[in-house]
């Protein structure tokens, strides 16, 4: 949480009360690798600050099969905002994938803090400008470059992400089968 | 809800129905699946066929098959591991046998989440086949090196087998027919006998396991090409003496040739009863998501074909797994 609170007043000006109200709305938890925070089909009403280890948040097709959509590493937001936003039920699932822990908000209450703190607005909207930015990228990397660009994107993005992840986690955030990515991944061997 | 049943022994199109039944209901160990896929095996057939009578008696009308995927819609009030929502596959045990059903309910003992990486169709076609590999090759304790000659690699007990033994870093030998041979090999089988065309014993020797899958002249025939000291582990031969005691039978004797034939080699033989076990298909579920083993699905058919997937059962010239899709 202390490095949450460094990092917001690096950026702006965050009263006593405000640092408090966070501190209120808000839980430093860790989880087992393998527990899952938001699951598939029920309510959301948090939103997550990794503050160590490693999540990711995925959906299931209608034939049962996982897509990754983000890795949740040191410094990185995490939730369901579809669900949040749309006031669903959870179409993804958030599990860790190795011991994290985590700053929990009530995604209610995070909201709320613009009416009771404006001050705070600035350092949120450039949150959001920056999750855009990168969803955006994600998009368009998805549109024009080959799965190995991808994939060295990928790795610069996530450097020490393989010891932890399965070959299925990547091969499905890429948007490739594994025998793709071992394709890949040989390839890069012998360069 | 609607459930595929034996009404009685005989041949497949005259036994089998389709019948309206009520949801099962959850006892305090068990979750309720809503099933996505079954599959189906040998076994169901010659339980229709009425092979099996003696070993396990069954009521009529009885719904069929052993083999599950889907997603856990409620559970009982012992089960922990489970949640709501969960995907899941399994190989329910005999007494709650039926899986061509649109609700079954299944000992959470029994049950593993599925992989993430493949469909509920593949899921479905794992349990019963990769139970009965893992466990038997478990039995031998199958290591790195070990030399492996497992019969009938193109079958779903063959194939997930070969897969198996490649991911614990043995040699494997195994024997198909000439049409399958390209496919057994590209599972990773070292080296696969066409047996159409070659003899396996002129080429297998000193194995350290043999797999025997088939039964019948292949039980004896496995201490030809094994080693002294070596393991023969089936699931088609005659019952070992051992598991005969676990069955009440104290005065059981093994078949007088199969005995001396496995002194003489100064070999053992087991033989392996497949049990549904959850933390068996967990670690399955471990490897397939790591690549290391491909479901083999033959063919999908619908739900209400269900009699049409066990007419290509019977002719026995699947490639894999045959698969049914419930929802």
């Amino acid at each position: 949480m202390e490095e949450l609170i460094k990092k917001i007043k690096s950026t702006l000006n965050l009263s006593r009360e405000a640092e408090e109200y966070l501190f209120s709305i808000s839980t430093q938890k860790t989880y087992a690798k393998g527990s899952v925070l938001i699951r598939e089909g029920q309510r959301v009403n948090k939103i997550y600050f990794v503050t160590g280890g490693c999540l990711r948040s995925y959906c299931t097709d209608r034939n049962g099969k996982e897509h990754t959509l983000q890795f949740g590493i040191e410094n990185w937001w995490i939730s369901d905002y579809i669900a949040i936003h749309n006031k669903e039920s959870a179409t993804l699932t958030v599990e860790c994938l190795k011991e994290s822990s985590v700053v929990e908000f009530d995604a209610k209450k995070l909201n709320g803090i613009f009416t009771l703190f404006p001050e705070y607005e600035p350092f949120q909207r450039n949150l959001l400008e920056r999750h855009v930015v990168s969803l955006h990228q994600r998009i368009l990397n998805q549109l024009q470059l080959t799965a190995s660009e991808r994939y060295d994107l990928f790795l610069k993005q996530y450097p020490d992400i393989e010891q932890f992840t399965r070959n299925y986690h990547i091969a499905s955030y890429l948007g490739i089968t594994q025998e793709s990515l071992s394709r890949i991944r040989v390839e890069r061997a012998r360069k | 809800m609607k459930a595929l049943q034996i009404v009685k022994y005989g041949e497949i199109r005259d036994s089998l129905a389709f019948n309206e039944l009520s949801k099962p209901t959850v006892q305090a160990k068990d979750v309720l699946i809503k099933v996505k896929a079954a599959a189906i095996n040998p076994i169901d057939k010659s339980i229709i066929l009425g092979n099996l009578q003696g070993l396990i008696p069954i009521p009529f009308p009885s719904t069929l098959a052993y083999d599950l995927s889907g997603v856990v819609v409620e559970k009982g009030d012992d089960v922990s591991h489970f949640e709501i929502g969960d995907l899941v596959y399994s190989r329910v045990p005999q007494e709650q046998m039926g899986t061509i059903a649109e609700y079954v309910a299944v000992n959470h003992m029994a049950v593993s989440k599925k992989p993430g990486n493949i469909s509920f169709e593949e899921a479905a076609s794992i349990p019963l086949a990769g139970l009965t590999a893992l466990q038997s090759l478990e039995q031998v304790g199958i290591k790195e090196n070990d030399k492996v000659l497992i019969h009938a690699g193109s079958g779903g007990v063959g194939s997930f087998a070969i897969q198996y033994a490649k991911a614990k870093g043995a040699y494997v030998y195994t024997t198909t027919s000439t049409s399958n041979v390209k496919w057994v090999k590209a599972l990773g089988a070292d080296r696969v006998i066409d047996y159409k065309t070659e003899d396996y014993k002129t080429i297998v020797r000193d194995a350290d396991i043999v797999f025997d899958t088939l039964g019948k002249n292949y039980t004896l025939e496995a201490f030809e090409v094994i080693k002294s000291g070596g393991k023969v582990v089936s699931v088609a031969g005659p019952i070992d003496e051992n598991s005969a005691r676990m069955f009440g039978m104290m005065d059981y004797k093994l078949p007088e040739t199969l005995a001396k034939r496995i002194s003489d080699q100064g070999a053992s033989y087991a033989f392996v009863f497949m049990h549904p076990n959850g933390s068996h298909l967990a670690e399955i579920k471990s490897l397939i998501e790591d690549d290391k083993i491909k479901p083999i699905i033959d063919k999908t058919y619908s739900f209400s074909e269900s009699i049409e997937a066990f007419e290509h059962l019977a002719t026995g010239r699947a490639k894999g797994k045959i698969v049914i899709k419930i929802s």
